[in-house]
């Protein structure tokens, strides 16, 4: 009778468990699309992901602490870049993204550990030969850029992933591909950060043929008001950008006196500015005849002149005051 | 006889003095006094720089408040479900031991108004418990927040943020603090914890014993975790993105149609941490979920209870 009774109450548990399953069900799965839409719930892990996942992110993603294991592996998978293991990392945060991918934070280490420190660490591993540092320097670009890409499908709207790739694509020590840098950084042209802003116009000032996107963009920050004139890159491209004569006539072309606040400061900000020509490419403009104007005008020593003597580091405000005492002293002497 | 017929079958009254007497008998458990404490320690020693917010994620303030939320309401639902499966658990197998089920269903007492009675216990400690630790997250995760807006602030200034954008660049790191949203986090993983407690009572009613309750119990949890899984695998097969066969139909069916969805209410949570746009009407559904399910429960222990000899 007992076992009766509890077969009996198995099978009506089993129906009415299967009947209200029957009619939740399709709620169910409507709610978890909403969700899903609106990006509070996460997306499905990815059938290749399973596999990679250890017993501990497995128990964690069906216990509920999918973004708690994602917090935790994060703070772990640091021991891999610590002793540059690269293939682990990259799994590991390969299980962590698909864990909490709509957490741009990890896109963007993971996209950092790949495209910055693997790619630098093949570029200086002496074990390989240059063919193969070259090789596997590029694929970890390759690589970093494809994690960021991805990270920014789940998180369009993460400027710091932009940035990141575009800084990744525009640093003079890594293998700078300008083109691709401009793309990231045109996306965050109109972020808040005005870190953020500026970068598209800095990037494209290096790229030849873009001389009169560059101006463009420049009279469209200048119109953010005095923000970006603190900046002594922003103040050079300023003046250098509408000396290009392939404008149109009449354009405005801000003239050295609205632009800086004095001669000395012109004189510094030019002169580190050239320097990063020949090393970064930017555009050069009418920049020689400025500083020619600006040596005759200021009485520049030769120490300082970039026609007469190699820059060898930038003229900071303490050298250029230094060097003006020294001359004015010699000048004394004579 | 007259009395029996004059007995309700559902008494308000009955079940909350049902209930008072199950928080007093749960607040003097083992468990209670293992597990509460380690989950107050583990929200309140987030006061401090622990080991996890001294990492890359300090760069960021938002990931860095994120990582405080996470491991406290990591810490409560776990605590929650836990305590939720233990202690309902114990409860009829304690009140047959001691004697006490015999003295209460002597009385004129339905058996469905004792169930209800002490799932609505079990539900008021776990309550009770997560107001505390919500209240601990709350001040922790205010200091921090504040902590992170003044060095956030600074670093704006310093860069030259406009004051209109410093005000938005304030507000998103706000969001990531002390906010409604993320009360909705919380009661999220008490729901889901009240409803794996009803979970708890079913198997109970059937169960001869603890451990295989506490056991199938925690595998519900755990199945709950992934039923959406395999619901959505009636649709596609989740591992290779093709139709699935017949015997992944089968066991997707079985378990999409027995098994709660758990996911819901963790991804309500999860997108609370994130500060995501949850809404009232989202949780007044979740609600509505929670109370089907344990209405279901609910109903299916008295029917197993309410022919069991003891």
């Amino acid at each position: 009778m007992r076992r009766f009774k509890t077969i009996r109450n198995l099978i009506v548990i089993a129906a009415v468990l299967a009947g209200t399953g029957y009619l939740r069900l399709p709620r169910e799965q409507k709610f978890t699309e909403d969700l899903r839409e609106r990006k509070i719930a996460h997306p499905q892990i990815e059938s290749e992901i399973w596999s990679e996942m250890g017993q501990t992110s497995l128990a964690g993603a069906f216990g509920g602490l999918r973004s708690v294991m994602a917090s935790f592996m994060s703070v772990g998978a640091y021991d891999h870049f610590e002793n540059n293991d690269w293939y682990e990392l990259e799994k590991d945060y390969e299980v962590i993204t698909a864990l909490d991918p709509y957490n741009s934070f990890y896109w963007d280490t993971g996209g950092w550990h790949l495209g910055w420190n693997a790619a630098s660490w093949a570029k200086r591993n002496q074990d390989f030969s240059p063919a193969k540092r070259q090789l596997f320097e590029m694929e970890y670009l390759e690589k970093g850029d494809a994690f960021y890409r991805q990270g920014l499908k789940y998180n369009p709207d993460s400027e710091k992933l932009w940035y990141e790739m575009g800084a990744m694509w525009s640093n003079e020590f890594k293998r700078p591909d300008l083109k691709r840098a401009a793309e990231a950084f045109k996306m965050i042209r109109y972020s808040r950060n005005p870190v953020y802003r500026r970068r598209y116009l800095f990037t494209i000032t290096r790229i030849p043929g873009m001389e009169e996107a560059a101006y463009d963009e420049m009279m469209r920050l200048m119109s953010d008001g005095p923000l970006h004139f603190s900046v002594p890159k922003f103040r050079v491209l300023a003046l250098i950008l509408g000396s290009n004569p392939n404008l149109a006539d009449g354009v405005l072309r801000p003239r050295l006196n609205q632009v800086f606040q004095s001669k000395e400061v012109a004189y510094r900000d030019l002169y580190n500015y050239r320097a990063r020509i020949k090393y970064d490419g930017y555009y050069a403009g009418n920049i020689d005849q400025l500083m020619k104007q600006l040596i005759d005008d200021l009485n520049v020593p030769d120490s300082l002149n970039p026609f007469i003597t190699e820059p060898k580091r930038p003229l900071y405000p303490r050298a250029w005051r230094e060097a003006l005492s020294k001359r004015d002293a010699d000048a004394t002497i004579n | 006889m007259s009395q029996r017929a004059s007995t309700s079958l559902f008494s308000l009254r009955r079940i909350l003095i049902i209930a008072q007497s199950t928080v007093t008998q749960l607040v003097r458990m083992k468990v209670f006094y293992f597990l509460a404490p380690i989950a107050l320690l583990f929200v309140g020693i987030q006061f401090f720089d622990l080991i996890w917010y001294q990492g890359a994620e300090t760069l960021q303030p938002e990931q860095e408040l994120r990582m405080h939320k996470n491991i406290c309401l990591g810490t409560m639902m776990v605590f929650s479900s836990m305590f939720g499966i233990v202690a309902t658990a114990l409860l009829i197998p304690g009140d047959i031991e001691d004697r006490t089920l015999y003295t209460i269903l002597c009385k004129p007492v339905p058996r469905l108004d004792y169930l209800v009675g002490k799932l609505l216990g079990v539900m008021a400690v776990i309550f009770i418990a997560m107001v505390v630790m919500d209240v601990l997250l709350v001040a922790t995760l205010h200091f921090r927040t504040e902590e992170k807006l003044a060095e956030a602030t600074q670093y704006m200034k310093k860069i030259g943020y406009p004051e209109e954008d410093l005000a938005a660049g304030r507000a998103e790191i706000a969001a990531h603090g002390p906010t409604l949203i993320l009360q909705y986090g919380v009661l999220a993983h008490f729901l889901k914890a009240s409803v794996i407690a009803a979970v708890a009572l079913l198997i109970s009613t059937f169960s001869t014993s603890t451990i295989f309750t506490i056991a199938t119990s925690a595998m519900v949890w755990i199945i709950g975790s992934f039923q959406s899984v395999a619901r959505e695998g009636l649709f596609t097969d989740p591992f290779s993105g093709g139709d699935p066969n017949l015997a992944e139909r089968i066991v997707s069916t079985f378990v999409s149609l027995i098994f709660p969805d758990f996911k819901l209410f963790e991804s309500i949570a999860d997108g609370a941490v994130r500060a995501e746009d949850v809404l009232h009407t989202d949780m007044a559904q979740l609600g509505g979920f929670a109370a089907l399910y344990i209405g279901i429960y609910v109903v299916l222990s008295w029917f197993v209870f309410s022919d069991k000899e003891f």
